[in-house]
């Protein structure tokens, strides 16, 4: 449900944003990462040998938090961790909707004083009402507001997935490699020691964004577990919820501990959770986003017939293998289909049973696009999956440069008038740097597309799955 | 008596475990069928019990000290007449007072010899991070080596009752495996939420275990149970 007045609301749509305690011997990141807010820029810094380098990025600096005689919605803590708790009173006293704590050296450094301090902050914020994000975290990234935490993340337009990171660097991560598989940010936080805000928290605010249509979680650990339980299964009937759950091994969860100063608790109880509250388990940022393109550029279905076109023979084989492992059915198709194929493809002589190899038909596009109408009406056919062949298209495109284009462009056009989800399988063989060509091709046109038959299998299936429980 | 006069009376004598009667006592309670029991203190007692519910019987120590009983001899099963039950008891007191000499020892409960049924599990323990959640998977040798179990956090609802049932690897067990007595998996639902019921409201309890259950066709019956209260 949307809703403009969630206590989060002025923090991760801020019309102000300042940044205490940016400096030189950080490159000065923070103010950098805002040079394109579509906002008021402050910043707070008491140190007069900072005030020439802040002043070069043209933004106003004060001494003090209390002294900006504007409102604050947004404020990000780059000061040290012994210090925080005055400039966390000073947010308080200021009424800002937000502070992020981007200093580290609270719980997750398991000392005494750590834990100690962290127990300070999260105190002053809560008799404070403060909205206080980390420590020990990156906070908020607003692609459509500029208002970032990396200099190298999107701004501009936003998207519609939103992305919860007890990590700094998987959030940052999402934002720049999500855009190359056609899924853009709406908004994502990454969140730390969760000393006061924790993923609950977050997830009742992305549920009430109307911006975002999807929720991916990396999560290493949580306060209230059973508060995670209730948020999660609620909020998870309305958007799709994606965790990758970080620390699943004995191993890993003692990285949680210092990396967050999370207890990763059982892995065989997390994964009840998340099937217990209809979210989706994912293992690594690829399969976050894998499954995310399908979710978010895909139609739903509920069936998991396939039907398969490769390039060539070889993979037309191995793409029946990886989607068959993958639990999917390549039927044989009605003879209504293949009555229809018969004239072109019998004249040529490449296979047109289920999978389909279409080689034999370049450079015609209109019969490749024909052939992909044809598996999408059949009523056996519930997905229809095109294999990509980057060096098959390099050959092709030698003798036709504007090749690549029209087909991204037929794709496009066969994928808006069918009713089932379209896929592509990007097989870059040696040539990677020409396959992110043909990525960012398919991604602008919201096509979904993988690196490898697994990778989509995979995806395609989570999806699926997914769509059935919803339909159940 | 009401679950909580079961737990109350365990608590005024100091214990954290209830007895197997007890805890068969408070399964009645909310609903899951078990099998009969009857305290003997008596060689007397228990020979009359095993008339009373007919042969065969199974007699097992009852003791506040003793929580895995077979262990110190204090299980016998398949026992069939009069004379068996009452040797039985004897050699029972003996082994339990020989492994443990100090342990206060109430006498023997006897019970029907359950008829044999596909052998499943529930057991409730406290996550860390979650609290009550509840384990499902088949018992004997399955559970124990494969570890083929799975878990929902309390509290269920019908839809988790069901799906963890079938995301075990061995459910085609209770299928009815190569003519095998199919279980009644609506029944087995329903027992788990039955005790996710109970556990969710009943925070004092900190462990259940209903291990085994005989699952049949047509019903379940709890067999053995042990309860854990929370100190």
């Amino acid at each position: 449900m949307k809703d403009d007045s969630h206590r989060l609301h002025r923090a991760f749509n801020p019309r102000t944003v300042a940044v205490v305690g940016d400096k030189m011997a950080l490159g000065y990141m923070w103010l950098r990462s805002l040079s394109h807010f579509r906002g008021k820029l402050y910043s707070v810094q008491i140190d007069p040998r900072e005030f020439p380098g802040i002043a070069a990025l043209g933004v106003p600096n004060y001494t003090s938090l209390l002294d900006i005689p504007d409102e604050i919605d947004y404020v990000i803590v780059a000061v040290p961790s012994r210090i925080a708790p005055q400039i966390i009173r000073d947010c308080v006293r200021k009424k800002v909707g937000a502070a992020s704590l981007f200093t580290a050296g609270f719980a997750e450094s398991g000392t005494d004083d750590g834990i100690e301090l962290q127990r300070t902050i999260a105190d002053i914020a809560r008799d404070g009402r403060l909205n206080l994000i980390g420590p020990n975290c990156m906070g908020i990234h607003n692609p459509r507001l500029g208002l970032r935490h990396s200099p190298d993340q999107p701004y501009g337009d936003g998207g519609n997935a939103g992305f919860i990171s007890q990590s700094g660097t998987h959030a940052t991560f999402f934002s720049l490699v999500a855009p190359l598989n056609g899924v853009r940010v709406s908004k994502s936080v990454s969140y730390g020691n969760a000393a006061v805000l924790d993923s609950p928290d977050f997830l009742d605010y992305f549920d009430s964004d109307g911006e975002t249509e999807a929720i991916g979680l990396y999560i290493e650990g949580v306060n209230d577990g059973r508060r995670l339980f209730d948020c999660l299964r609620d909020v998870a009937q309305r958007k799709p919820v994606l965790v990758w759950k970080g620390g699943e091994t004995g191993e890993g969860s003692r990285a949680t501990q210092s990396h967050t100063g999370s207890l990763a608790g059982s892995p065989k109880v997390w994964d009840a959770l998340i099937r217990q509250c209809g979210a989706i388990k994912v293992a690594s940022l690829d399969e976050m986003i894998d499954t995310m393109q399908i979710l978010l550029n895909a139609k739903p279905i509920t069936g998991n017939r396939v039907g398969l076109a490769a390039m060539t023979g070889g993979q037309s084989v191995v793409i029946t293998d990886a989607f068959t492992a993958a639990g999917f059915d390549v039927p044989t198709l009605t003879e209504d289909s293949y009555r229809r194929f018969a004239p072109f493809f019998d004249t040529l002589g490449a296979s047109y049973r289920n999978p389909l190899d279409v080689s034999l038909n370049f450079p015609h596009l209109d019969r490749i696009v024909q052939s992909l109408d044809i598996l999408s009406r059949d009523v056996n056919i519930d997905a229809v999956v095109l294999e990509v062949s980057v060096p098959f298209m390099q050959h092709l495109t030698w003798l036709d440069a504007s090749l690549l284009d029209r087909m991204v462009d037929e794709l496009a056009q066969h994928k808006a008038r069918s009713p089932k989800p379209f896929i592509t399988i990007v097989v870059p063989a040696h040539a990677e740097n020409e396959a992110i060509e043909i990525k960012k091709k398919l991604s602008s046109h919201s096509i979904p597309h993988f690196p490898s038959f697994q990778r989509g299998a995979n995806a395609l299936m989570k999806a699926i799955t997914y769509w059935q429980r919803q339909a159940d | 008596m009401a679950t909580s006069n079961i737990v109350e009376s365990a608590r005024k004598e100091g214990r954290s475990a209830l007895t197997e009667i007890e805890a068969k006592q408070l399964l009645k309670k909310i609903g899951i069928d078990t099998t009969d029991i009857k305290l003997a203190r008596t060689k007397k007692e228990a020979v009359d019990c095993a008339k009373g519910f007919g042969f065969p019987v199974v007699l097992k120590i009852v003791s506040p000290d003793i929580l895995h009983k077979s262990d110190v001899g204090g299980v016998k099963l398949n026992l069939n007449s009069a004379t068996e039950v009452g040797k039985a008891y004897s050699e029972i007191l003996a082994s339990a007072r020989k492994h443990k000499p100090k342990a206060k020892i109430d006498g023997v409960s006897v019970q029907p010899m359950a008829r044999p049924g596909t052998e499943v599990i529930i057991g409730m323990t406290k996550d860390a991070q979650f609290a009550p959640v509840l384990m499902f998977g088949l018992g004997g040798i399955l559970v124990e080596v494969l570890k083929d179990v799975s878990f929902r956090i309390v509290p269920l609802v019908k839809r988790d009752a069901r799906e963890m049932i079938h995301e075990i690897k061995g459910y085609p067990v209770l299928e009815g495996y190569r003519g095998q007595e199919p279980a009644n998996i609506e029944v087995l639902e329903n027992l788990l939420l039955k005790v996710s019921d109970y556990v969710d409201k009943h925070p004092e309890i900190k462990e259940l275990d209903i291990n085994p259950i005989f699952a049949y066709k047509d019903g379940a019956l709890a067999v053995d149970a042990r309860v854990i209260l929370e100190s």
